[in-house]
């Protein structure tokens, strides 16, 4: 089905390639010509090396929580997955004492 | 069983004034102690506003208390807590466990840069012994 359904010239020609043993290098300057550059994030905890991330920290927080009190996911602000576990648990803890909001009014 | 770690955050009632907190403070500490826990560290953290109202309050003091303590002291105290007046609200969070890891990262962060330095401090020594002649 795939084979049949790329059927397109061009598709059909690279997937030959491919296919070939010596095929692969081309296959990978392809990809780094469709390459574009966007600035990596890097773990904000990761970087200011913080272990543990403290519910008590509303100021560190807040910056990771929206107006609107949500937590965004991990590609808005890049945190490492480690950290953004801590982080979600963090920011839950602080919103049952009332340092965060639920949801804004 | 080595004891825990917790830290008991509670929210006391705005409208009460600042020795009424102190004396609320004192009969949780009271609770803690008599169960057998160690009080380690005692913030008031003064009236802060609360991100929504609990209790149609707006505002709250925040008092936190850390406390090292068999687990079986949080079920009582935090009964005892639930039938304290002037407690709006509270968290109890075990952190020994968080912590003792994170220092453990620090400690490992520690000894790689020291790693990293070490190979770098020999070379300029030298270069240093040599520059005292000169």
């Amino acid at each position: 089905m795939s084979f049949g359904g790329g059927g397109g010239g061009g598709r059909g020609g690279r997937g030959g390639r491919d296919a070939k043993g010596g095929g692969a290098r081309g296959g990978q300057k392809d990809a780094g010509k469709r390459y574009f550059f966007r600035r990596r994030k890097v773990c904000k905890f990761c970087a200011d090396k913080i272990d543990y991330v403290d519910y008590k920290d509303v100021k560190l927080l807040s910056a990771f929580v929206p107006e609107r009190g949500k937590v965004l996911p991990r590609r808005m602000f890049g945190t490492c997955a480690e950290h953004q576990r801590k982080l979600t648990l963090a920011i839950k803890r602080a919103r049952n004492i009332a340092l965060l909001p639920f949801a804004a009014e | 069983m080595s004891d825990r770690v917790y830290e008991i955050l509670f929210i006391a009632d705005p409208n009460l004034g600042e020795p009424e907190v102190d004396t609320l403070t004192a009969h949780i500490q009271g609770y803690a102690e008599k169960e057998g826990g160690r009080i380690q560290k005692v913030e008031k953290w003064g009236k802060k506003r609360l991100a929504y109202n609990i209790r149609k309050h707006q505002e709250g003091y925040y008092v936190l208390i850390v406390v090292e303590a068999k687990p079986s002291l949080v079920k009582e105290v935090e009964r005892r807590i639930r039938v304290t007046d002037g407690v709006v609200k509270f968290i109890t969070v075990r952190v020994d466990e968080e912590l003792r890891k994170a220092e453990s990262r620090r400690a490992a962060r520690a000894k790689v840069e020291a790693k990293r330095k070490r190979p770098a401090t020999p070379r300029p020594s030298p270069a240093e012994g040599e520059e005292v002649p000169l």
